[in-house]
């Protein structure tokens, strides 16, 4: 009786030690990663997914992100759309083994998708979303490695009035939260610098056809158009700018900075554009000579938006490794004691909000088909 | 600028739009009117004219052919090319995936075209990638002034270009054998099977000549706007179907009219009210026209269908 219960309890044992053999994968941490990979938007996209896989390499070569347990990122579309967005947090949410999310690329993406993050306490860091009202929405799981456009919107303004001495502004936004909300910043500074902003219009997403409305903006004689939007909306209107014979300045945003622009829009009509980042140029800075040279031999030419991306990522892994545990509160824990992290930008940190410490804000102009950078300063 | 020659300047930029809507909104009203099938893949046949078009804009200028061709030139093979390919893949579409359900209730077709549409925009998107295409324009970037007016080459060729292949058409259609038949198939397709006509060929010609000309408007979009997408067929098709319906569905002046008439209305809705009301504004006159006219602008010639 004894002997054939030892030997029940044996087998037992066994299949238990096949199960967790067998049955049971390889223990794995991930890191989320969510922006349009495909569509309009999608080399943006593409760049940024570009320094996030460099930043996991790293890491990787660096040793096991916690003992026995492997990082891996999963990379998800959102197609900019923001229902999209939504849907593609609530995968990452319900995947226990995701312990942060780097993402998403457009503001009006990040911002519902920043809700369901705090729901389930789980580290959200965009590298790029520049609307200032995400982060006051008060959420403790939310963090940005970019500056933010109520920074962006009064520097545009500033070189507006000081250095270009332009009077009449016509500004123009594709209604997005990314766009509406730096249009806003934008107007609020320049009527604060008693600069005439002589119309304030919107676009929208994914139209063709704006000759109309030039033809319309060039009957108003702007010294200036500003466009608050994206670059395949910017491309078409600085190409039909050019087309209707619209003169003066034509200055926007981060989202026009992509090398598609000027393809798109053609270099001759895209001369002497002016565009303001939300961070310095990546190639002045000392600190990211290593990342640059890395990105460039694995990838070619680097991204608007792939430090960023690269940084939110590393950060990300820094928090995780912290906690030492793939516990979502404890990374979150982890994040917040944050402080002096040597980034690729310089010192980083984040203040109460979860917004980057590093302010700067940089800006560029289009000479000969190509962004040239003209300098950056923190300008408030 | 004076406001008589802003007007006029709106006007020549509704056009050019409207000539576009009018050369898609054909192929809707000619295969409504032959087999009263909403064709809901002929946005996507209208991208593969553009994309077939970039293509062979591309091969003329980095490719085997000597680089003296005059533009105009290398736009007319383009867009026969573009037409031919599309025209035969319309025939395709109509022959392995409408004719054998013809005699089936209507719901089957329509739901057989949004999965046409589909499949394409999917298989363009395979094909070319998803991202914005740029579009090289070999016509020269000239203009001249009317009167205060700019009007540029790009925009003579649009008007050229569509109203060229709307005065054939109609000539096709209203004074050859050709079209008599697709006149006597939309008015009783039984009838004409039991008189002899060939219906599956006269069908088949229809989508074939449809087709080829979404894919002439597809060029010309590719070419005046500079950028194109896979999925910018779906607005385009939607507008162009709006524009079809606003001259009467079935009715091939109507669809010209309806073209011209959307176009100029959202050129002058962005011009004077503001652009972003001008989708709205489109459609809010469809709704009001609709009410009053319910067959469209031209739609009561029912007898003139083709």
């Amino acid at each position: 009786m004894a002997s054939g219960h030892r030997a029940r309890v044996l087998i037992r044992a066994a299949c238990l030690v096949w199960l967790a053999g067998c049955g049971k994968p390889e223990p794995v941490v991930k890191i989320g990663f969510a922006a349009p990979l495909t569509g309009d938007q999608a080399p943006q996209g593409q760049d940024m997914l570009r320094g996030a896989q460099l930043a996991i390499e790293h890491a990787n070569s660096q040793g096991p992100i916690l003992p026995g347990i492997r990082l891996e990122l999963v990379a998800l579309d959102d197609q900019r759309n923001p229902t999209q967005a939504v849907a593609v947090a609530k995968r990452l949410v319900a995947d226990p083994d995701v312990v942060a999310v780097v993402g998403h690329l457009n503001s009006s993406c990040t911002m519902p998708a920043s809700a369901i993050y705090h729901q389930a306490r789980l580290l959200q860091i965009t590298p790029v979303s520049s609307n200032p009202q995400i982060s006051r929405q008060g959420f403790d799981t939310f963090y940005r490695t970019c500056a933010t456009d109520d920074l962006q919107g009064p520097a545009a303004a500033l070189f507006i009035v000081k250095e270009l001495s332009a009077g009449r502004v016509f500004v123009l936004d594709d209604m997005t939260t990314y766009g509406r909300g730096l249009a806003n910043e934008l107007i609020k500074k320049l009527s604060a610098l008693r600069v005439e902003v002589i119309g304030h219009e919107g676009i929208t997403q994914g139209d063709k056809d704006f000759v109309p409305l030039l033809t319309k903006i060039k009957s108003l004689r702007p010294d200036l158009v500003y466009f608050a939007g994206m670059f395949p909306e910017g491309a078409l209107l600085i190409k039909q700018r050019a087309e209707v014979g619209l003169a003066g300045y034509f200055m926007g945003g981060d989202g026009l900075f992509d090398a598609a622009l000027i393809q798109l829009a053609t270099p001759r009509a895209a001369e002497g554009v002016y565009l303001t980042t939300i961070g310095s140029d990546i190639h002045q800075i000392p600190t990211a000579r290593e990342f640059v040279k890395a990105f460039e031999t694995r990838f070619g030419s680097i991204g608007a938006y792939s430090a960023y991306t690269y940084e939110a990522t590393s950060i990300a892994v820094w928090a995780v490794r912290q906690a030492g545990t793939k516990d979502r509160s404890a990374v979150l824990a982890a994040i917040k004691r944050l402080k002096d992290y040597p980034g690729l930008f310089g010192l980083q940190g984040f203040d109460a909000k979860g917004d980057s410490l590093i302010r700067d804000i940089g800006l560029f102009t289009v000479k000969a088909g190509k962004f040239v950078f003209l300098k950056a300063a923190s300008w408030d | 600028m004076t406001p008589l020659q802003l007007f006029c300047q709106q006007l020549a930029n509704g056009l050019t739009l409207g000539a576009i809507y009018a050369l898609i909104a054909l192929g809707y009203t000619m295969i409504y009117g032959v087999i009263q099938l909403i064709n809901f893949a002929h946005g996507e046949l209208f991208m593969v004219g553009a994309y077939v078009a970039l293509t062979l804009v591309l091969l003329s200028s980095a490719g085997p052919l000597p680089s003296g061709i005059p533009w105009w030139m290398t736009l007319l093979v383009c867009g026969l090319g573009s037409m031919a390919a599309a025209g035969m893949l319309g025939a395709a579409i109509e022959r392995f995936a409408y004719r054998p359900i013809r005699h089936a209730p209507r719901l089957n077709a329509l739901i057989t075209a949004i999965g046409m549409s589909f499949f394409l925009q999917n298989a363009l998107m395979l094909l070319y990638g998803a991202t914005d295409r740029h579009f090289p324009n070999p016509i020269p970037l000239t203009r001249w002034e009317v009167g205060g007016v700019t009007v540029t080459l790009m925009q003579l060729v649009v008007w050229a270009a569509s109203g060229l292949l709307m005065v054939g058409l109609q000539l096709l259609v209203m004074s050859t054998k050709l079209g008599m038949a697709m006149r006597a198939t939309a008015q009783d397709l039984k009838a004409c099977a039991l008189l002899g006509i060939p219906v599956d060929r006269i069908i088949a010609t229809t989508f074939v000549i449809g087709s080829a000309f979404a894919a002439m408007g597809g060029m010309l979009f590719g070419l005046h706007y500079g950028t194109i997408n896979f999925h910018d067929g779906y607005l385009m098709g939607l507008k162009a179907f709006t524009a079809a319906v606003l001259g009467g569905i079935g009715n091939i002046p109507g669809a010209m009219v309806g073209g011209l008439v959307l176009g100029l209305l959202e050129g002058l809705g962005a011009g004077y009210l503001s652009s972003q009301w001008k989708n709205v504004f489109a459609f809010l006159i469809l709704v009001v026209l609709l009410l009053f006219k319910p067959r469209g602008l031209l739609g009561e010639r029912v007898a003139d269908r083709a």
